[in-house]
């Protein structure tokens, strides 16, 4: 602090005067000598109650006002709270807000606001600041990450768009939407460019690179103390509900029950961090029956959660033989294994053969064929149906293509013959599989003994998701109504290659479940997941916030969707194709148990990038200062003018 | 003595009053500069009128003219000239001293002027004139005088004296000069006495009402400052009387009316207290025009025929 800002500050000091000037005034009582003093009656009235009031307001604006002069005379110099970018030689600067949307954000903070009011306030604040010129993208951290605002020098399109954020329960992409944030202003042409953070900071660990993160608002950032119930569903007369709770602390002393039931008492909870299931008597009068927390911590509103019908966990029913498809080390066939392994909430039903019946697929969601022998008439019919309803399909072709029965085939996935190539080949290949992420490299040397050919069948439109080395497809894709069939040219045993030994294989079955979820919609979903529908199918969706509208989507084939995205955790009633259908949207519980991450103090600290800077304060408080003097002599005329009229009053006695 | 001693110039402001000896003649002139008749009837040389005989009457007034002519017994009156004693008692008590911003002296200084010009018109007229004091500082009694000589006595006792003490418990003094008047005046005197009536001991009724006993004419003036008689002041007060230890914390608005109302009860106790002794209660304000508050006085002791 110069000395020039402390001697402007120093006028501050001057407020004394007019409080020794009130105390002065109100010590020296208005005594006058009045010889009929004895016939005078005493008398505390309204009025010098009423005077003491004035003064007092008056000493009020008085010191305030002289308090504004000097806040005047000190700025520019003094420092503001406000969030601002400073620049450095007055260049235009590009900026990218990230604005956390995920349910955390939802969290009151210290001071009682909620944290995605105080990171919408921060970006309005930054805005505030920002000049022509500047470049300004937003950014969503919610799941999936997105760009609501390409890079652009219109400050009122950013406003705009900042205006219409609204929060939600999606879960954390931090790291997708710090990517997606430099990205949007990599090609701007600032030589200033930073990252601006307004987020919790929950998710994934985050690299420091160019443009450097800045979180302004460290106290977004601030451990808090909640537990959520985010998923509960009927399993026959009793209730699975499942609880994620930031620490001990915030679990110890609370209970679940179920709203209205007051049969069976609460159920406490485990005074542990992290994940927990717990188990309750369902009443079977409740209707629509809701799950709550008793209790209350930073985030209320998931404190309570609604029940999901018992077929809400994705249904996969997993068609393999345990003696073929099985480990040498005994267990379970490697497909139940990995999709444990997955834990994916997924509720497995092996069975041996593929139903006859289409109801019998019903609550499920995936089927997993492994090593099919050929499937019958009666078998397809109830397995198109199932496809046609939103069911996904896959295929695991092994050795037993080539003992295909008389009268069975393996339509719907593939037509016509397909043979069993029992000769070394050679490895899938990685690029095709690029699309599935890091693990696609995992499968080189996969010492295959075969695999079935696909080349030589009629593949009915299916589209080529991957192939080998050499060309011959290894994964397709066929659409059938609002389902899919996949059909995936190797085995599930690993006497056959290591391909299931591989995180490629986890992946794919990640990519299979992610797509059952999707076009099944299954009937409990984590808030941000996408709900597809056949493109002709009329759609109502009623949720928390009201209705939904379903916004038909391209895919990749050139075939179209509707899709809806619930972003609110509750319960949501559809109506498709007049088929009522009731649906629980959840959420993730890494939103409650992923505790925010420590960026370095440089990211943090206000001066960070040189971003935040002097404020100007003075046209504000120069209308402070404004308002207060004419609200002085307001009050003057007030007292003038009610003076006046009780010296009327006398002369008119 | 006729002039007023310096230090009493400047303890007193006289405001517009001053000088008192030149405002004292300017309002006798203004209100009658001659000689005045008494009301008494009776024995005399100039003819008063006819009444009707009623028994017990001298029958040496009975108009015989009258009862020979018509057959009616009358009685002749005779007009009485007399020399009556004008008897001024001042209050030069503490309160008197007091002058609010809307009065043009204090209330000491419009008694000195109304009692120099009841002197002087008194003395024009040939009548005698005796000065009394209760309270006060240098006062100087005078007694009975007639003459030009006593109007200047008289104005210089009035200029010298300094309103002073407090009476609020002292009824010996005020009675001491009761008696002092009552010495002086015999029948037919007119006792003058001019008071502010505030913060006097209990009993002052009593005392100054004896005045009027004795075939003497009592006329008191309650002589007021305007602040008194409107309370004219606003917002919160506090306000300490000038002899006792009353203090009052108080709203102007809120304790106007009471006030008011306590002032107009103390009048008219004083003046039904008067009446039954013969006397009269004259009110005057400071700021009153000086001549009319004489002729009121006049009136009220029927000095005006």
């Amino acid at each position: 602090m110069s000395f020039l800002v402390a001697a402007a500050l120093g006028v501050g000091l001057f407020v004394a005067i007019p409080i020794a000037a009130h105390l002065l005034r109100r010590g020296r009582a208005r005594e006058r000598d009045f010889p009929p003093t004895a016939l005078v009656p005493a008398a505390r009235s309204v009025a010098r109650e009423r005077a003491t009031l004035e003064d007092r307001v008056l000493l009020a604006i008085r010191a305030l006002l002289i308090a504004c002069l000097a806040v005047i005379g000190a700025t520019p110099f003094v420092q503001c709270s406000r969030l601002s970018l400073s620049r450095s030689a007055g260049a235009s600067v590009a900026f990218a807000l990230v604005v956390d949307d995920s349910h955390s954000m939802r969290a009151q903070a210290d001071d009682g606001s909620v944290r995605f009011e105080r990171a919408l306030r921060a970006a309005r604040e930054l805005l505030a600041s920002a000049r022509e010129g500047d470049a300004i993208a937003i950014v969503l951290a919610g799941r999936p990450a997105r760009l609501a605002l390409a890079a652009t020098t219109d400050l009122n399109a950013a406003r705009r768009a900042l205006a219409e954020l609204t929060e939600s329960d999606r879960s954390t992409d931090l790291e997708g939407a710090v990517g997606l944030a430099r990205t949007s202003i990599a090609s701007v042409p600032h030589l200033d460019k930073r990252v601006v953070l307004l987020s919790d900071l929950a998710g994934a660990a985050l690299t420091q690179s160019q443009p450097a993160l800045w979180a302004p608002v460290p106290e977004l950032a601030r451990p808090l103390e909640n537990c959520a119930i985010f998923a509960a569903e009927q399993r026959g007369r009793r209730i699975a509900a499942h609880v994620a709770c930031t620490s001990p602390a915030a679990a110890a002393g609370r209970a679940i029950s179920v709203v209205g039931d007051k049969t069976n008492k609460p159920l406490a909870l485990a005074a542990r961090a992290g994940i927990q299931e717990l188990g309750l008597e369902l009443d079977p009068k409740l209707e629509r029956p809701e799950l709550e927390l008793n209790g209350g911590d930073a985030l209320k509103a998931d404190d309570r959660c609604p029940l999901a019908a018992e077929s809400a966990a994705l249904g996969v029913m997993v068609a393999a033989d345990a003696s073929n498809a099985s480990v040498e080390t005994g267990g379970p066939p490697v497909l139940e294994q990995a999709l444990s392994a997955l834990e994916s909430n997924a509720a497995l039903h092996p069975v041996a053969l593929l139903p006859d019946d289409s109801n019998e697929y019903r609550n499920n969601a995936l089927l997993l064929f492994d090593d099919p022998g050929g499937i019958t008439p009666e078998a397809r019919s109830a397995l198109n149906g199932f496809v046609e309803q939103g069911g996904v399909a896959v295929a695991f072709l092994g050795p037993r293509v080539d003992q295909t029965p008389l009268g069975a085939t393996l339509e719907p996935f593939v037509h016509g013959a397909v043979h069993w190539e029992a000769k070394p080949t050679g490895d899938v290949d990685e690029a095709s599989l690029a699309w599935l992420g890091p693990e696609a490299n995992s499968v080189h040397d996969l010492k295959l003994s075969g695999r079935a050919g696909l080349s030589t069948s009629d593949l009915l439109g299916a589209r080529i998701l991957a192939t080998f080395t050499d060309g011959q497809p290894f994964l397709t894709e066929r659409e059938l109504g609002r389902g899919a069939l996949f059909t995936v040219a190797l085995p599930t045993s690993v006497e056959h290659g290591n391909f299931p030994l591989r995180p490629a294989f986890l992946a794919l079955l990640d990519h299979f479940l992610h797509e059952a979820r999707r076009r099944r919609g299954a009937t409990q979903s984590v808030a941000g997941s996408e709900w597809s529908f056949p493109n002709g199918a009329s759609i109502t969706i009623e949720g928390p916030r009201g209705a939904l509208v379903a916004h038909e989507r391209a895919q990749g084939s050139g075939a179209a969707l509707k899709s809806v995205i619930p972003t609110v955790a509750g319960r949501y009633t559809l109506r498709v194709d007049d088929k009522p259908e009731e649906r629980v949207v959840t959420v993730d519980p890494s939103e409650i148990t992923t505790l925010p991450q420590k960026l370095p103090d440089s990211a943090t600290q206000a001066r960070a990038n040189a971003a935040a800077g002097s404020v100007d304060a003075s046209p504000e408080l120069g209308f402070v200062a404004l308002a207060l003097l004419a609200l002085e002599l307001g009050v003057r005329a007030y007292r003038r003018f009610m003076r006046e009229r009780s010296s009327r009053a006398v002369t008119a006695h | 003595m006729t002039a007023p001693a310096p230090a009493l110039r400047r303890a007193l402001d006289w405001g517009k009053l001053a000088p008192l000896r030149l405002r004292a003649k300017t309002v006798a002139d203004g209100v009658y500069a001659g000689g005045h008749r008494s009301r008494r009837r009776g024995a005399g040389i100039e003819f008063g009128g006819q009444r009707s005989y009623v028994p017990g009457d001298d029958l040496r007034f009975i108009d015989r003219h009258a009862l020979l002519r018509h057959g009616t017994l009358l009685v002749r009156q005779f007009e009485t000239e007399t020399d009556r004693t004008l008897c001024l008692l001042v209050d030069a008590s503490l309160s008197m001293s007091y002058r609010s911003e809307q009065a043009p002296g204090p209330k000491y200084a419009y008694a000195a002027l109304m009692a120099a010009a009841l002197c002087k018109i008194a003395v024009a007229a040939g009548d005698r004139v005796s000065l009394d004091w209760f309270g006060g500082e240098r006062t100087v009694e005078l007694a009975t005088a007639g003459g030009r000589e006593a109007f200047e006595r008289v104005v210089g006792a009035l200029e010298t004296a300094q309103p002073s003490a407090d009476l609020k418990s002292d009824l010996a003094a005020l009675e001491r000069a009761v008696a002092r008047v009552e010495r002086r005046a015999g029948r037919g005197s007119t006792v003058i006495v001019l008071s502010d009536l505030l913060d006097l001991p209990e009993g002052a009724e009593v005392a100054l009402g004896s005045l009027g006993a004795r075939g003497k004419t009592l006329t008191v003036a309650r002589v007021l400052d305007p602040a008194e008689v409107s309370f004219p002041f606003t917002g919160p007060l506090h306000l300490r009387a000038l002899e006792g230890e009353a203090r009052v914390e108080t709203d102007a608005a809120a304790a106007r009316p009471e006030y008011l109302a306590a002032l107009e009860a103390q009048a008219s106790r004083w003046s039904t207290r008067l009446l039954s002794r013969g006397g009269s209660l004259v009110r005057l304000d400071s700021s009153e025009d000086p001549v009319k508050a004489v002729r009121k006085l006049l009136d009220s002791v029927g000095g005006l025929a």
